[in-house]
């Protein structure tokens, strides 16, 4: 069985690391950058998630 | 007193190679153009984290969308697949990439292989901005 949280939490780590490397050259900075990014692509997944609890599928 | 050329102090490497050659290799493989331009760590970095998004997106039964009649994303979608590289190219050789619409995790492998696709697409342009002195 696939765990889509897992996945989504995979995902969003490639993502981080990339765009942490892609814009920051220090490494400090690059860590906090990093962490940024990761929270907020998982937080906002989970978030919109939730947001779109309510709303019936077909 | 001789004047030194932007790209001169912008790449690292010993050998600086003409800036649509580095773009091109920048696309074929994953890294290679920011290796070329002597910025190593992150070219294993942005390396990995793109051959892992494919191999995990090809794992996971995703498609490698090429255009499709009627279809107008599968336009947007096939440049992102295109952007994958020689990637692209050897699942394609090897036969992979089909994808499997009734696997759970069909729409999780596609997006794998694009966001690995666009990521490349991204480091193509950043070459270009390191060549041409706007990026370090």
């Amino acid at each position: 069985m696939v765990d889509h949280f897992l996945l989504l939490v995979v995902q969003a780590a490639l993502i981080a690391v990339f765009f942490a490397f892609l814009w920051k050259r220090d490494g400090r900075e690059r860590l906090r950058y990093l962490l940024k990014v990761f929270a907020a692509l998982v937080l906002g997944a989970v978030a919109l998630a939730w947001l779109m609890y309510p709303f019936p599928r077909p | 007193m001789a004047t030194v050329p932007e790209n001169a102090r912008t790449t690292k490497g010993p050998a600086a190679l003409p800036r649509p050659a580095l773009m091109v290799a920048a696309w074929l493989v994953p890294g290679l153009g920011h290796f070329l331009l002597g910025r190593k760590l992150r070219a294993a970095v942005f390396s990995a984290v793109i051959v892992v998004g494919f191999v995990l997106g090809l794992a996971l039964h995703g498609e490698l969308i090429l255009p499709r009649a009627g279809e107008p994303l599968s336009y947007l979608a096939a440049v992102a697949t295109l952007g994958n590289g020689v990637l692209f190219l050897l699942a394609t050789l090897l036969g992979l990439g089909e994808g499997v619409v009734t696997a759970a995790s069909y729409e999780y492998g596609n997006a794998f292989l694009l966001t690995a696709g666009m990521m490349n697409l991204l480091l193509v342009l950043d070459v270009h901005d390191i060549v041409v002195g706007r990026k370090e």
